[in-house]
């Protein structure tokens, strides 16, 4: 007995021991992982908080394209796609669907939230001039309400956080945290992000916008401007969008008249490097131009001038560092599970077009953007935008299977032209509207017969829609090349015929073809669901979204049944989806 | 104290014995064999019936008891005793022919007849197939179902599966076989080159070629099985037409007007050929329910009346009727060729840089195709080939669809046959935007011809808007 007294005493010691000595244990800080305490620090500090933050929104470029591309009518699903994956194409979610949780946007909202809080402690304790706060406070706190625009989009009724909190548990409580309806969170978002201090892009040579790993990083972040046209579009403020849209268009006309003076931004032809569709003999559809042209934004490097010209906001999937491409795992039937697959709707949408007459009026019958956007490999329809740095365009194989390089498209200059005009359409600015849907400011204002002022310009208008596109010609006298004189229109650049609209009814007719441009140039990129959601809701119509997707889902083949009853659904403006915590 | 652990370890020990004996046993409860059924072999199953004794018999003399006993598994259709009784002495006292015919009633996979709910195929040892579909194979029943042992099903059958001659060996082997077809079809044997087992014994130095051992790169075979169907298939089934003697002769001979040649050996031949093309389709046509007209592979329509089958063979591979007559009309037999005019064999000059391949829409046919177009290339008599094979010698009728969209004035293009400056045609003016088929003529063929050219020529003339070519496609309608 006593032997057991002793062993008894014994454990008890070592029990003691251990526990007193866990306390300091448990002090030492994680030698790879920074602690809170030791984050923050100095600018740099906050540029890495920045660039994470970057870095996992990327972990979402594949949930952003199937919520506002798989639940338009541009994009379906493939036999590959799991019962969610339909379940989002046909409007029929169930809570449980992992593609449509809010919670990986709330992950990266309070994220944004800890980011803010903490550049203001640091401007505050002096360890941020006031320049590089207000340039990184402004570019996440656009970031998040550029989140929460998607929420509003896709959820309608969202919890507005704001506040940091230390971990997602605090989110759990959901209803410590009221719920916004998408109009009041609109004016949220305009107040928050009107407020911010700064509104360009990271200046060049700052630490934000330099070359990294061979990458430029100045279309890494989101252009606030763009984001707050976009915000005042929702809000029906055509002005005010146009405003901060043209401001954007003009970002180039700056420093001495050049290339990139007349073409970025502002969807100009330049020397070389042109985005248009075309053909090496005009008129021998054998012969379009794949190696350049239209194709090659998606393909072309980051610092080739065509690229920058075009593109306001990308961001990279390199094999060298994370995130890991989800896109090519969403896309590609080669290295991926090629889980969706241009719509019969939308193959159907570029057949019907009717390109400019070249050896024979009238031209080829159909728009060129759909061969340029998609492919057949394997006998399987292929979205192609963003697979062009993994699959070549020639061998349909990718030069090297692991090697998943590619770039995630969010904004480029077609979608700030068509969203300019469409707040300009709806401003009464018909004419300029479809002057830059179809063949430029020239095209929409030509040289006159008698009233030289009308000559290709629109300078007797207020800011934002006064123009000025003249070009005196090579013998005029005195001689113009104004700033907007190459600006060529979308439909003239993809080498379409210019749409004629019936004078009855500009308004609503131009608006239509805006978003059905917007669809076939940009398709798949992410904005269509945002895009029909926009204007059903603008015109209190739900037939303008319900139709079209009843046309995708009726061409897709499932039954008509399960088409009308999708329908029927967002004829009732049940739009939104679950919000499931 | 000792004692004490003494006692404890005796305790510990005397559990974990109970422990591990007790395991013992309820693994071998677990994989104990519970069905009685599966204790035996295929084989032993199968010796184990008295009603199954001849088959057993059988299956020791052909060795394939020991198959039957292994570890793979099969399925065995077993006829009965009095079914076997019924055996040919022809083939029961052969051993080859013995082996052939039991081997016919075993397969290598597990066949239910609860599985093969869809009619199956199913490939038996030697090398032939059975039609299964429930409980039936071939023409016999299935009368002791599913009966399963270690490694395998038994299948009891009421008739036997005789391992029967394929269509091709039929018509070589059989004396049943029309002579006359018989040697038409076999006279189609030809070396072919091809490289599959050829053996390479250097290259040249020259091109870079490699060089083959004589002998070894081509391949004797037959023109039938490579145009028409490969008779000789067991996991195809085929439907072949023979014709009696004195009706092949008959149809050969009305077809010989239609195959003019040089010599009457070729034209003999054609002739043949035509005939013969038409007589296999890879559907099976049972007795009873085969249509009066059977559509053939090349879309031809072959009648079939019922007092013309002299005889029906049923095959391995499908099933072959003997007719005394099978008048199949010209009209039926002669299609008409239809070139898209894209898709042209030369031109007489290289304007590969004034050619355009227009994707344009029809406004009369409401569909999108694509034509060519050669705009001002500057020679006189420009001309396009396209070739065209086996055309017999008939007369055609020609249409075409040229659409001039491209420019205000009218031009005049032609169809050569046979030579771009045949003057068979003359110029045909090409309308404004006329999105019809033109009627350019007739021409007649004197000849069959295996290949044949025909031309669209440009106007004589240098002059860009007088001279181009433009086509969607050419039409020759045959005209009996």
């Amino acid at each position: 007995m006593k032997k057991i007294a002793v062993f008894k005493l014994a454990l008890a010691a070592v029990l003691i021991t251990s526990v007193m000595g866990c306390k300091k244990i448990f002090d030492i800080k994680p030698e790879d992982q920074l602690d809170v305490s030791q984050a923050y620090q100095n600018v740099y500090d906050a540029d890495a908080a920045v660039v994470g933050i970057y870095g996992k929104f990327m972990k979402l470029a594949d949930r952003y394209i199937i919520l506002n591309e798989l639940r338009g009518d541009l994009l379906d699903v493939t036999n590959n796609a799991d019962e969610y994956l339909r379940q989002v194409s046909t409007h029929t979610v169930a809570a449980n669907n992992p593609y449509v949780s809010p919670r990986p946007f709330y992950e990266l909202i309070i994220n944004c939230n800890d980011a803010l809080k903490h550049f203001t402690i640091m401007f505050k304790e002096k360890r941020m001039t006031e320049d590089e706060y207000y340039q990184r406070y402004s570019d996440i706190g656009a970031l998040r309400s550029f989140i929460y625009l998607q929420l509003g989009i896709h959820y309608g009724e969202v919890p507005y956080v704001t506040s940091a909190l230390e971990n997602l548990d605090a989110l759990r409580d959901i209803s410590a945290f009221p719920r916004l309806s998408f109009n009041v969170l609109l004016d949220s978002l305009v107040n928050f992000t009107e407020a911010l201090p700064f509104k360009n892009v990271y200046p060049a040579g700052t630490n934000l916008n330099i070359t990294v790993d061979g990458y430029p990083t100045e279309k890494f972040f989101i252009n606030k401007q763009c984001l707050l046209g976009d915000l005042y579009l929702w809000k029906n403020d055509y002005i005010k969008a146009a405003e901060y849209y043209r401001k954007v268009m003009e970002l180039a006309t700056q420093g001495a008249a050049g290339e990139n003076y007349y073409s970025q931004y502002k969807l100009g032809w330049a020397g070389g490097f042109n985005h248009y569709v075309s053909y090496s003999r005009a008129g021998d559809a054998s012969t379009l131009v794949y190696n350049d042209g239209w194709r090659i934004m998606f393909e072309s490097a980051w610092a080739s001038d065509g690229f920058r010209r075009e593109w306001i906001w990308v961001l990279p999937f390199d094999n060298k560092f994370q995130p890991e491409n989800n896109l090519i795992k969403l896309f590609s039937p080669i290295g991926g599970n090629y889980l969706v697959r241009p719509s019969q709707e939308v193959m159907e949408m570029w057949e019907s077009e009717q390109q400019v007459p070249a050896q024979g009026t009238p031209g080829i019958p159909y728009d060129a953007r759909g061969r340029l956007s998609w492919r057949q490999i394997g006998g399987q329809p292929v979205v192609m935008k963003f697979l062009y740095n993994y699959i070549n365009y020639v061998t349909n194989l990718p030069a090297n299977q692991l090697v998943k390089d590619g770039k995630w498209f969010l904004y480029r200059q077609t979608h700030l032209h068509a969203r300019f005009a469409e707040a300009a359409n709806r401003a009464g600015r018909h004419r300029l509207s479809w002057g830059l849907l179809n063949n430029g400011i020239a095209g929409a204002y030509p040289a006159p017969t008698s009233n030289v002022t009308d000559y290709h310009n629109t300078l007797w208008d207020a800011t934002p829609f006064n123009f000025d596109a003249r070009n005196s010609g090579g013998s005029g006298v005195p001689y113009y090349r104004a700033d907007w004189y190459r600006n060529i229109g979308i439909r003239a650049r993809a080498n379409l015929v210019t749409l004629a609209i019936p004078a009855a009814d500009s308004l609503n007719s131009i608006e239509s073809a805006l978003i059905r441009e917007t669809a076939l140039e940009n398709a798949f990129e992410g904005t269509r669901w945002a895009d029909l959601l926009r204007v059903a809701m603008r015109r209190n119509d739900p037939a303008f979204i319900a139709d079209r997707v009843y046309n995708k889902l009726i061409k897709s083949g499932i039954s008509s049944g399960a088409a009308s009853s999708a329908r029927a659904k967002l004829m009732a403006k049940d739009w939104y989806l679950p919000f499931k915590w | 104290m000792m004692c004490r652990y003494r006692n404890w370890i005796i305790c510990l020990s005397g559990a974990f014995t109970l422990f591990v004996t007790g395991c013992k046993k309820q693994t071998d409860d677990h994989n104990a064999i519970t069905d009685d059924a599966l204790k035996n072999n295929l084989f032993e199953l199968i010796s184990a019936n008295p009603d199954l004794s001849t088959f057993t018999n059988y299956l020791k003399q052909t060795g394939y008891d020991q198959v039957l006993a292994s570890s793979r598994n099969y399925t065995a259709f077993a006829p009965t005793n009095t079914v076997l009784a019924t055996l040919d002495p022809a083939i029961s006292g052969n051993a080859d022919k013995l082996k052939k015919f039991i081997a016919n009633h075993l397969a290598g996979q597990l066949y239910y007849t609860t599985t093969v709910t869809t009619a199956a195929r199913i490939l038996m040892q030697g090398g032939k197939y059975n039609n299964m579909l429930g409980s039936k194979i071939g023409e016999a029943n299935i009368t002791g179902k599913d009966k399963y042992a270690s490694n395998g099903v038994l299948q009891v059958i009421d008739k036997l599966l005789p391992a029967l001659d394929n269509c091709w060996e039929f018509l070589n082997n059989s004396p049943l076989a029309p002579v006359k077809q018989k040697n038409f079809m076999l006279s189609l044997f030809r070396n072919v080159f091809d490289t599959t087992n050829a053996v390479v014994i250097g290259v040249n130095p020259v091109t870079g070629d490699p060089i083959y051992q004589p002998g070894t790169d081509s391949v004797y075979t037959n023109l039938f099985w490579n145009s028409v169907h490969d008779l000789r298939d067991e996991s195809k089934e085929f439907t072949l037409f023979m014709l009696t003697d004195a009706a092949w002769d008959a149809e050969v001979n009305k077809y010989k007007l239609y195959y003019v040649t040089g010599t009457a050996d070729s034209t003999t031949n054609a002739a043949s050929w035509s005939v013969v093309k038409d007589f296999a389709t890879d559907k099976v046509y049972d007795p009873a329910s085969i249509p009066d007209t059977v559509l053939s592979k090349f879309g031809t329509k072959v009648p079939v009346s019922a007092s013309a089958i002299m005889q029906t063979i049923k095959t391995s591979n499908g099933i072959i009727y003997i007719l005394n007559q099978a008048d199949v009309q010209p009209f039926s037999k002669f299609k008409p060729y239809l070139i898209q005019a894209e898709s042209y064999a030369a031109t007489s000059h290289d304007r590969r840089g004034n050619t355009y391949f227009r994707d344009r829409f029809n406004t009369v046919t409401g569909k999108d195709f694509t034509d060519v177009l050669v705009l001002g290339h500057g020679v006189a008599l420009f001309n396009i080939r396209y070739d065209i094979r086996e055309v017999p010698s008939i007369k055609y009728k020609a249409y075409w669809v040229a659409v001039n969209d491209f420019q205000t004035a009218t031009f005049t293009q032609k169809l050569g046959i046979g030579t771009a400056t045949s003057t068979t045609f003359g110029y045909t003016t090409v309308a404004l935007n006329n999105f019809n088929e033109v009627y350019i003529g007739e021409f007649t063929m004197s000849q069959y011809r295996p290949l044949f050219n025909i031309y669209l020529t440009a106007a004589n003339s240098t002059t860009a808007a007088a001279n181009p070519l433009v086509c969607d496609y050419i039409r020759l309608e045959p005209s009996l």
